[in-house]
Parts: structure tokens; sequence; C-alpha cells
């Protein structure tokens, strides 16, 4: 048994956020990969999120009526296999760099 | 999850098949329900970027399909025809790639499947068909194009070019139109002027038929036809199946916005799956335990398929830089040089 | 920097005003409230109020005579356009997406851009076509295509690319109130970026640039998202110690070539970026401008940061096409060490 934490995706071509309508499952309900989870709204469209996966929830992130980010934390699980969780999330625009500069000479 | 079942206590279809084909149809059909909600699911799990749902669609796709020459016929997309694809035996995982956004085209083979790569761009592929048909007949080989499109698409201006292009080439070649109804939220009433797609095939000089879109039987039928007609020297013909988008345009639409739900809900009882359950059982062709097993077996199919397309290994960025060119030129070496460069620091 | 600029603005603070979608739906609103010739038209733009719901609203307040959904044919919106527009009317169709202009480039480039001129200047053309552009947020082929180059190369056509909400807004109404065709191009990927709650008139001319960062080690040119990407770079250079100067283009015909010389004059080091392939892109026509205004300024030859020379890739082999932070950095070390 491990935990997984499922993030909000991004629901229609470049969304950057969504917002809680109405949960359909509470913590410690056993839900099947597939089975609504929770119902959200996007500047585009309501949808349904259905589980990415098997297990018991453990924590919902968001209340009701919150707005959460792209890549914010949805649904905890505890997961029956590591491997239950599919997919990736963009993870936001925190930039990452290598390069490091040298300044001229003034 | 589970096989729709019929609304309609009366089941109905037009022409005949025999029952082993009918059998293959239903479960087909099932597979790509299944695929299609699994896809769908995978969307809303961030899995897929976005999806484009054939649901309500089926009959049309794999009755047409089914129609195929596999040796010899060439099938032409659109960005909707995953069970096209499914019935042709198009390697289902790369075909999903394209919505898991690993290559736009698709991940399959187009060649060797006979089926091309998903094409975007609306109307586009539609001039496609009747070159590659034209290719066949210079050739003198046998085989046909099928183009598929939609309502929508019928307004392009390249699907007309294309039309007339086949007519005066006497081209082997399908003009096959699902007519959904709804062109993303534009109805068929602002869309097709004189309400009929088939019609316009009169303007250029070939046939044009309609056909019920939901019933399986009726667009094999017709699309058989059609290729028996274009093997044999006799031209291009249009075959407008009248179908209905039962889902979104695509996961990123909200039909809610400019649907009527009666509408969805009259559509739903017609669903082409439940409608050819009902004249397998009306006919004795099936039982219980063949519906059963077949729903058992296209639940495990979806499921392979979505779990394979689901891990996938995404694309290198060479590959950003591999197809661009039979022959590439030093130019672009020096850019993926610099690319890798970077992508090494 | 010179007259032709706007002021300077401070980089916005996370700000809940509208977003870059609200803001153009705000100027078209305002466009169709002032001017009874305007009409908005496209696919999808009536009913459902756009796919990204730009036009959302528009067609129940202004009617489905003024706002109006098209049969699906992108040649056929912009040649009705040029029809409307030889007859009195200021059309504001839509493209829903960047690749679908190519299906209409003949009404482009061969009517919309050359009517006015092969008229002798007297059939109008007042036409904005709007067009979701650029790529950066994972959508299908034919959807994060950068065509700006190939506009800006056709005589008769103005084009402008806004990078934030309140610029969104200005350059709208700036593009629908000016007399020639306008392709004005909407970068998706910050369609759902909130700026400031203020929006106002624009007071600049066409064809002005702006500092939206000043500095002064280098300039870094961009327009449309590369905007936000070069103040991402911006703000890492200044960890090091490196004080970057961040031009947004704003008109990618006319280029304010005056405003670009005023900078790279002071910073003497200049980096252009941008989403499209490098070839003949709009980078070479910014480094040749700035080169030959201020070739004696120069420190180091201008750098350019682009996409490839390869069609626009999908999902995961996008944030590798585009624009790095660290690609940006290099050139900037480039210019540097020169």
């Amino acid at each position: 048994m491990a935990e997984q934490t499922f993030a909000l995706p991004d629901l229609g071509e470049g969304l950057v956020e969504a917002t809680v309508l109405e949960w359909l499952v509470r913590p410690g309900e056993r839900v099947e990969r597939n089975q609504p989870l929770v119902e959200l709204e996007t500047t585009k469209s309501a949808v349904e999120i259905p589980s990415p996966c098997s297990g018991t929830v453990v924590r919902l992130h968001a209340s009701e009526e919150e707005t959460l980010r792209v890549g914010a934390a949805l649904v905890t699980f505890e997961v029956d296999s590591a491997a239950g969780i599919v997919g990736t999330v963009p993870g936001g625009e925190r930039p990452t760099r290598r390069v490091r500069l040298r300044p001229p000479a003034e | 999850m589970s096989a729709p079942r019929p609304a309609d206590p009366h089941p109905e279809t037009t022409g005949t098949a025999s029952p082993a084909l009918l059998r293959d149809f239903y479960r087909t059909m099932l597979t790509a329900r299944l695929l299609d909600e699994e896809a769908v699911a995978l969307q809303r799990q961030g899995v897929f970027p976005a999806y484009v749902s054939l649901r309500g669609q089926e009959a049309a796709q794999v009755g047409s399909a089914a129609a195929l020459d596999r040796d010899h016929d060439f099938a032409f997309p659109t960005y909707r025809e995953m069970a096209v694809a499914l019935a042709l035996d198009v390697d289902m995982v790369g075909y999903l790639a394209s919505h898991r956004a690993l290559w736009h085209g698709g991940l399959y083979d187009p060649m060797r499947s006979r089926f091309a790569p998903i094409n975007a761009v609306v109307g586009g592929p539609v001039p496609h068909a009747v070159g590659w048909a034209l290719g066949e007949r210079l050739r003198g080989d046998p085989g046909c194009a099928i183009a598929y499109f939609g309502d929508g698409a019928s307004s392009e201006g390249d699907v007309h070019e294309a039309m007339n292009f086949a007519a005066v080439f006497a081209a082997p070649v399908v003009f096959f139109c699902q007519n959904n109804q709804w062109a993303l939220s534009v109805p068929n009433d602002r869309q097709v002027a004189g309400g009929s797609i088939a019609a316009r095939a009169a303007g250029y000089g070939m046939p044009g038929v309609t056909v019920d879109g939901n019933d399986v039987v009726a667009v094999h039928a017709a699309v058989r036809e059609a290729l028996e007609r274009a093997r044999s020297g006799a031209g291009p013909s249009v075959i407008e199946a009248r179908t209905y988008r039962l889902g979104p345009h695509s996961t990123s639409d909200d039909p809610g916005r400019y649907r009527d739900p009666d509408e969805e809900r009259r559509w739903r009882e017609r669903d082409p799956i439940a409608r050819l359950r009902a004249v397998l059982e009306r006919d004795g062709h099936a039982d219980t335990a063949f519906f059963e097993e077949a729903e058992r077996e296209a639940g495990e199919q979806a499921i392979r398929i979505r779990d394979g397309v689901s891990s996938a290994p995404p694309p290198g960025g060479e590959e950003m830089f591999t197809h661009v060119y039979r022959e590439p030129t030093e130019a672009l070496r020096a850019q993926q040089r610099a690319w890798r460069e970077e992508a090494e620091l | 920097m010179t007259e032709l600029s706007i002021a300077e603005e401070p980089v916005p603070a996370p700000a809940r005003g509208p977003s870059m979608q609200q803001a153009i739906n705000l100027a078209l609103e305002k466009v169709l409230e002032e001017d009874p010739t305007t009409l908005v038209f496209g696919e999808d733009v009536g009913r459902l109020g756009g796919v990204f719901r730009v036009t959302d609203g528009l067609q129940r307040r202004f009617g489905a005579e003024r706002v109006f959904d098209t049969p699906l044919a992108e040649s056929g919106i912009v040649g009705l356009a040029v029809g409307l527009a030889m007859n009195g009317w200021r059309p504001i169709p839509e493209l829903q997406f960047d690749g679908f202009a190519y299906p209409a480039l003949d009404q482009i480039v061969n009517q919309m851009a050359r009517m006015h001129y092969r008229s002798r200047g007297t059939a109008p053309m007042p036409i904005t076509l709007r067009l979701p552009s650029f790529g950066g947020i994972q959508a299908p082929e034919h959807h994060g295509e950068s065509l700006e180059a190939l506009f800006a190369h056709v005589p008769g056509l103005k084009v402008c690319a806004p990078s934030d909400p309140a610029d969104a807004y200005r350059l709208l109404l700036q593009s629908v109130r000016a007399d020639d065709p306008v392709i004005y191009m909407e970068p998706k990927a910050r369609y759902w970026d909130r700026g400031p709650a203020e929006l106002a008139e624009p007071t600049e001319p066409i064809g002005s640039s702006r500092v939206v960062r000043p500095g002064r080690h280098a300039t870094l040119v961009a327009w449309g998202a590369m905007v936000h990407r070069c103040l991402q770079v911006a703000d890492l250079a200044a960890e090091d110690g490196v004080d970057l100067e961040v031009v947004d283009l704003r008109w990618l015909k006319p280029i304010d070539a005056d405003g670009l010389a005023a900078s790279v004059a002071r910073t003497r080091r200049a980096v252009v970026v941008h989403e499209a392939p490098l070839t003949a892109g709009l980078g070479a026509e910014v480094a040749a401008l700035i080169t030959e205004r201020t070739f004696g300024d120069l420190l180091a030859p201008v750098q350019r940061v682009t996409g490839f020379d390869v069609p626009y890739p999908a999902g995961p082999l996008e944030p590798q096409y585009l624009p790095t932070l660290d690609r940006v950095l290099l050139a900037v070390q480039r210019t540097l060490e020169a």
C-alpha cells in the first residue's frame, strides 16, 4: 500500500485553474478506477473527473467552491499498487535553470 | 461501463448481412465504445491533453470500414475515426498515441495499415483520397480510396474541389460523410445549405445517397455498393451517413452551451450499438452468452490498449529533427547539434 | 525609450483583473458598441462564444446579424470579410486556430492584403483578422503555429501580437479602428493569465514597442507569450548581477525600429526570442534592423533564440522546441562574452 496524490490536470487546452463544484467521494471511501470523483468547473465547461486509480480516498485537498491551479493537489489515495496513478500533470511555470551568467566588466 | 441496451423495443435495420458479420460488427462497435470511454477518462485524468469522442458514430465507422478490401483499399481519416482504425486492425496504441500527444499523426504505420495519418485539418485529407485513387487507376491497380469527412468539412473548398476532380478523373473513390449534425457548435441548418451533402453529388455528376448512419447494415451495404462501382471503373460517389455526435466536439468543449438536451436524449435512444443488439436478439443470431463474452472481450481489449498508450514512452527530443526530410540539410543537422548540446548541459 | 513608445510599466504583481481572453472580449464589446459597422464572425464565435470564450455573450448582446457563426471554411471567412469591407463594413473575423489560417492564405495574401492597392485606394479594407496563435498549450497539430513572419512578409498587412491583458485590449481597439487590414495574433498560452483591473484606451501610434523591463546589460526582444519567458530570464539574470532590458515588440509590422535602436544603443547587446522556426523568422528582420541602426554600438552580434526548423511538435516535445530559459541565458552569455 502506498499514498499517491492526484494533481489537477489541464482540462482543456491551456486552462490554468478549475473550481470544485461537488465532491462525489469522501475520505475513507473505497473507489474503483474511473469512478466519478469530483465535479469541476473550468472557464470552458463543467466536467466530472474519473478516479485515476483504485484505492481508498485519504484526503481531499480542496473544499467545494474553491478554485485550484492546474498542478495543485486534488486527492490523495491509498492505492493498491504503486503504479496506480496514470499520467503526468503540467508542473506549472516554476522556472528552472542550469545556466549561470557572468556579468560583463563595467 | 457496460454495453448500451436498447431503449427502442423495435429493432430496425435495412438490408441483410450474415449473422457472423453482424456479430463481428457488434464486437468491434462495442470495443470502440468502451475504448472511447477509457480515452475520455484518460483526458480527465491528465494523460491525454485532449480527445475527440466518436460516441454515437460506431455504426457509420465500423460499417464503412468493414466494406473495404484490406489488401487493396486505403482509408483517409480525419481525427475522429477511431472505430475505423479499430475495424481495420490499426495498432490502436499507436493510434491513441496521437491523443496522448506523443506524435501528431499517431505512431502506427499508416502505409502498412492502409490508414493515413490522423489529420486535424478539416477537409484537408479529402483531395488526398482522390489523388491516391487516381494513382491506382493510372497504374491499373484495383484499389479504391475512401475519404472520411464530416458535415462541417463539407463546407470547405477542398472537399468541393476533391469531388469535382474525382468525377473529372473518374477516380475510384468513395466520399463518406458522417453527418453527425453538429460541426462543433454549429448545427446542420447553419452549415449545409440545401440540407443534404449527398445531393451535392449530382452537381458533380456522380451518385449520392443518404443512409441511416446508425444502422450498421445499411452503411455497410451502401459503402460496398459504392466500392464495387468505383472498382468497376464507374467512378466516384458520395455517401452521407446521418448519425449523431453524442458527446462534445472534443474534451475541451461543452455542448450544454449550444445544444438541446432533448435532442441528445432522442439520439441516445437510437444508439447504434443498442440497435444492433436488438437486431441480433430479434433474429436469434446471438444469445446472452455471446453478449457477455463480447462485453468481457471488448472491456479487456479496451483496458489493454488504454494501459498500453498510458505507459508508452514519450519520444525523445531527437525525434523532432528525424523526419523533417528524407535528405536532411546541414543547417538542420547543425540545429540538432545545438539542441543536443543545450539538452546535455 | 523613444516618443514612439508608451510609458514604461513595472512588472505587474499577480493580479485578478480580466484575463487576456476577457480583455479581448471587452475590447470587442467596446468596438461593437461604438461603431455600428463592426461585425464579428467566424467558426463557433456566436452561440458558443468561441472555443476560448473570447466572443462570449457578444451575440446575445448585439444580435446574430452582427455576431455570427459561419460555415466551416476559412478561405470563405476571409473572402466574406473582403466583400463586406468593400461594402462599407468593418469586419472582425476570427480564424479558430493559427494552423487554419493556411487554408485562408489565398484570400489573406492575394485578396485582403492588396485590394486597397489594386483599387488604387478606392476600396476600403478595415479588417481585423483575429488569430489565436503560437504554442505552449499541448494542443493538437495545427494549433501551435507561429505565422507572423509569413504575414509580415506580405505587403499591405499590419501585424500585432499582445503579451498581456491590458495590452491586448489596447491593441485590439487600435487594430479595429485602423483603416488597413491587421492580423491580430492572440497568444493562446497567455489567454487565462490575469492582468491589472484597469483597461485603458490606446494612446501610442501603431507600430510602437514598449520596454516592459528596463535594464542596462543587454536587450531581450520578444512578442506574445515569449515576452513572459524573457521576463523570467531577466529575473534569473538579475540573480547573477546581469541587468536585462525586455522589449515587447507588440507590432510585428510595422516594427518599431527606432525603439529597438534606442534600447540597443544603450545596452549594446541584443537577443531576439521567438517561437517560430529560425530560418527566415521575424528574428532575422529584428536582427537586421538593429544591426543597420546600431552597428557601431554593438558589442556582440545579435543573437536569435527560436524554435527549430521542424514542424511544431506534439506535447512532450513542445517544451524542448520552444525557447527554454537556458537557451535564452546561453545566448545572453554569448553576447556578454563577445
